[in-house]
């Protein structure tokens, strides 16, 4: 016990000198009525039986803690206002929203999950097993630990000072976020009137959403708020993907274009695949093809936006016996005819790399093509 | 020259490109040493299951798109052969039509839509499916781009 607190105390030191300074501040926010105490016993981060536990024990702590530092004296002191378990959600109830400051401030700061499993685990358990005397001496521990932390945002925040702070405050700003989020939850269920909490809580892969004011507080909502956030992440993540999707507003306008995208290269694919069956393999492309399809790609995809492509002049190019009649009408619509030729010509180098004689080879496909095209 | 090409190797060889690549190309090539006819069916279905193979099973619509083709070679098959009993038992296992109450925060109409166009979108729900259209998008801007490099490069 005398331990424990001795090896608190030194710790608390450099956060001493800080907190001093917003003393009033945190007087200001404990100086709202009593009912608070309940939103403290929220801040320990506790779920709600073993709250009521520390209620019990928290009038052998008061005179124990009288000397303590004075936050946590007022805090003890207001924990023993409710002795009565079961005030705890009614009075939450009454006071959370004046808590807002305190609460706004703890949700500007980005929560470390992984350190707040632990954490968790680690004070449930700690909780869990020492009952008597070394839950009092860890409440005002953890309390003046809280409030200690709950003075370093502000001095954080307003001094906005860019060192990393010590080891030692880090694991305590890591558990007063972790409280952070905890307020959060228990914001949101008392409003709702829900004891499911504590497992939420520690679940941390679900997204913790605060209840807005004015809005409705069932589970029901809730989801269907989480879902409708969710659906419009999808929907700006599909809007980056279309091109041109960034400046229509709204979400029918949006599917549209989506589904116009969708058809539009479906279509294309189709096409491509109606050429290809067209079209005669080199007898020597081989192992190379590969690479010259990666490189070809690059070229195609740094040049050639994705159109709609007209159907009616493809049929064309299989009744030509000429093979330079063949590549010019071949051309997408709207691409320049000299960015064309330029990738032509290259992919026609990496693709030719093994082949021995160009010319002969060519009047070889055009007679396999126009044998192959007369079905 | 052979050195000079090898370093153009795309960044990630087994990327879904790649992959696709490599699966079209060889499929392309089988098709075009048989003598078949049909050959545009059968070029477009090498296409569509060398992509849905490249992505593998990790998403929903190339799984779906996969067993569309399976099914359909199937039933081609059975019907040559003139089992028509198979037919009809190995109907198509499609999953109980969900109640679509979501799309009616998003547009009915176009949700419909957006199912049909996406393999395997009849039986996902609102969020999934906009996930899986995004997915499904980038793959075919792949699978569109391999295609006009390959095209461009056999048609000389």
């Amino acid at each position: 016990m005398e331990p424990r607190s001795s090896t608190i105390g030194p710790s608390l030191d450099p956060n001493a000198l800080d907190s001093f300074q917003f003393n009033e501040e945190i007087q200001q926010l404990m100086t709202v009525p009593q009912e608070n105490a309940s939103s403290f016993t929220a801040l320990l981060e506790l779920p709600a039986p073993q709250a009521m536990e520390l209620l019990h024990h928290s009038p052998e702590s008061n005179d124990s803690a009288a000397p303590a530092p004075a936050h946590s004296n007022s805090h003890t002191v207001t924990v023993d206002a409710h002795h009565t378990p079961y005030h705890f959600p009614v009075g939450a109830n009454l006071t959370f929203p004046s808590n807002i400051a305190l609460i706004e401030r703890a949700a500007r700061f980005s929560v470390f999950a992984e350190n707040i499993n632990n954490t968790t685990t680690d004070k449930s358990n700690h909780n869990n097993n020492n009952h008597s005397p070394e839950t009092t001496e860890s409440v005002p521990s953890n309390s003046s630990g809280n409030l200690g932390k709950v003075k370093n945002e502000p001095a954080e925040s307003d001094s906005n000072k860019p060192n990393s702070p010590p080891p030692a405050e880090n694991k305590r700003s890591v558990k007063r976020k972790e409280r952070e989020k905890k307020v959060k939850v228990t914001t949101k269920k008392s409003k709702s009137g829900a004891n499911e909490s504590s497992e939420d809580a520690e679940k941390l892969p679900y997204v913790h959403v605060r209840a807005r004011r004015g809005q409705a507080t069932d589970s029901h909502s809730l989801a269907e708020r989480a879902r409708r956030e969710k659906i419009n992440a999808r929907m700006k993540l599909l809007q980056e993907l279309v091109p041109g999707c960034n400046k229509i507003s709204g979400t029918a306008l949006v599917l549209d274009e989506i589904i116009n995208h969708v058809q539009s290269l479906q279509r294309q694919v189709e096409f491509l695949s109606m050429r290809l069956a067209a079209v005669n393999p080199r007898i020597d492309v081989n192992l190379d093809s590969t690479l010259a399809v990666e490189v070809s790609t690059l070229y195609i995809s740094s040049f050639h936006p994705i159109q709609q492509v007209a159907f009616p002049w493809v049929v064309d190019p299989l009744m030509d016996s000429n093979l330079s009649n063949m590549v010019m009408p071949l051309m997408w619509p709207g691409g320049s005819s000299q960015s064309k030729q330029t990738t032509i010509s290259t992919a026609m180098a990496f693709g030719c790399t093994s082949s021995a004689c160009l010319g002969q080879e060519k009047k070889k496909a055009t007679t396999l093509l126009l044998q192959k095209t007369h079905f | 020259m052979n050195p000079k090409t090898y370093h153009h190797i795309s960044s990630n060889p087994s990327s879904v490109k790649s992959r696709f690549t490599r699966g079209f190309l060889r499929a392309f090539k089988k098709i075009k040493r048989q003598q078949r006819p049909y050959l545009y069916g059968r070029v477009k279905i090498a296409a569509d299951k060398s992509l849905a193979l490249a992505v593998g099973s990790r998403r929903a619509w190339s799984r779906a798109l996969l067993w569309k083709i399976h099914y359909k070679a199937w039933r081609q098959r059975s019907r040559f052969n003139n089992k028509k009993k198979l037919l009809k038992e190995n109907k198509k296992n499609k999953k109980n039509k969900k109640k679509k109450n979501d799309d009616e925060e998003v547009g009915f109409r176009h949700a419909k839509e957006l199912r049909k166009l996406v393999p395997g979108g009849e039986a996902m729900d609102l969020c999934s499916l906009l996930d899986e259209t995004a997915h499904y998008i980038k793959c075919l801007i792949t699978q569109v781009q391999v295609m006009k490099s390959v095209d461009q490069i056999y048609s000389f």
